[in-house]
């Protein structure tokens, strides 16, 4: 997962924090949540702490990742979601390493985090882009929306988390668009179709994590159609 | 990675606090001439380097101020009650002065006005001076206008700070004259 930047970020000595290696930790285990995508449990340091929707920075040698956490701030260890790139410089070794393994990671950074407000949230992601989210109603957060787009059934993950916790919930897959009959409870298509097509209310208060497609497409459904919502973007490149 | 994501080609932009606005309103407006001011004072660096690293020391270090100042105008809510932005404080206006000191120690009393000019960095930081002298006027004409978030100690700071750093520019320019040889250029008026 890479990120926008926000101006007050490379502010020195905030930057500094959340680009260097703070805290030494354990991979305890790891869990496949589908074909490419990995859960990773670190064992949290004492004293370290975020808000939910931050994301910190994992150093393996000279390279990087930056990662939300999945897991809520006051749980025992931390816990990742991590798409493995198949030939990558990171990510398989983080899915083939004994577990024991140590790993280092920044402190906590980001702004994209839950904002009290009048407006209802709908949060909405692509693939690992559901990670913030899932740390937020981990956390205690209910009666938002989220749209969760996914190509296949089986990469929606944490259904059980915001079947609980939601407002209404909408597995968005792609892959379905050309279905018969899509999986229950989900909609046949991309989460920029429900969007547009589908989703109603507002203004709303729209949180957008994933590719840089759904965020440019996403953003100008809100212009056109739920004017007076904010919206707040973490983009995968 | 590619830095373009598209989301502003409609003309509109997200602040930082979410709301979506027109990119001729004038807080993007305001923030836009801060982005300017610390693009000017990165030609300023350029022009100093190598030679002399403690003023691009110094340089360096009001840029990484002026991202303070973008971040605050782009928030346009009275408060955050997420991860707190990183705020100009007191200090940051005090280290300008003490800059300043420090600079008219080595500097011979103005007598008149001076023409913007001189030595390349000195011409640099002229127009750095300008610019944000216009980032002020925007800061300013928020806070007049009333718009959200303006009320703030928070945001009285970035007016105090670009008042202060307008005036250090103008001293910075003077010496950047004097450190490669030149004098003011005096105004024959």
């Amino acid at each position: 997962m890479d990120r926008t930047t926000f101006p007050g970020e490379v502010d020195s000595a905030l930057a500094r924090a959340a680009e260097s290696p703070a805290y030494r930790s354990r991979i305890l285990r790891r869990r496949w949540l589908c074909a490419g995508t990995l859960e990773i449990e670190l064992d949290r340091p004492s004293g370290f702490t975020f808000v939910p929707g931050q994301r910190i920075r994992l150093f393996r040698g000279e390279d990087w990742r930056e990662y939300s956490p999945v897991s809520a701030p006051g749980d025992q260890s931390l816990t990742l979601c991590v798409r493995v790139i198949p030939g990558g410089r990171f990510t398989p070794w983080l899915a083939s390493c004994p577990e024991g393994s140590e790993i280092a990671f920044s402190e906590p950074c980001g702004y994209f985090v839950y904002r009290r407000s009048a407006r209802p949230a709908c949060f909405v992601a692509t693939g690992t882009g559901i990670a913030p989210f899932v740390s937020m109603a981990r956390s205690g957060l209910s009666g938002f929306t989220l749209l969760h787009g996914a190509r296949l059934p089986e990469e929606v993950y944490y259904r059980e988390v915001f079947e609980a916790r939601s407002a209404r919930y909408v597995p968005c897959l792609s892959s379905a668009a050309a279905a018969p009959e899509p999986p229950l409870g989900s909609f046949p298509g991309r989460v920029t179709e429900y969007a547009e097509k589908v989703l109603s209310g507002g203004p709303f208060d729209f949180y957008l994590c994933g590719n840089r497609d759904m965020v440019r497409d996403m953003t100008r459904i809100v212009d056109e159609r739920f004017e007076g919502s904010r919206v707040f973007v973490e983009v995968f490149f | 990675m590619k830095i373009y994501t598209g989301t502003g080609d409609r003309g509109k932009t997200s602040l930082f606090s979410g709301e979506r606005v027109s990119k001729a309103d004038r807080r993007v407006e305001a923030y836009g001439a801060v982005d300017e001011l610390n693009s000017v004072l990165g030609a300023l660096a350029a022009a100093l380097e190598p030679d002399q690293p403690g003023l691009v020391s110094e340089v360096r270090r009001i840029q990484a101020d002026l991202f303070r100042v973008g971040a605050r105008l782009a928030f346009a809510g009275d408060e955050t009650d997420g991860p707190a932005l990183p705020e100009l404080q007191e200090e940051h206006a005090a280290w300008l002065e003490r800059a300043m000191d420090r600079m008219q120690e080595d500097l011979p009393p103005l007598k008149g006005f001076i023409l913007p000019g001189g030595h390349a960095s000195a011409a640099w930081a002229h127009i750095a001076r300008t610019v944000c002298r216009r980032a002020e006027r925007h800061v300013v004409s928020l806070r007049d206008g009333q718009a959200p978030g303006t009320a703030s100690e928070a945001f009285r700071m970035l007016i105090v700070y670009l008042n202060r750093l307008s005036d250090y520019l103008f001293l910075l320019a003077r010496k950047c004259n004097r450190l490669h040889g030149q004098d003011d250029i005096p105004w024959g008026g």
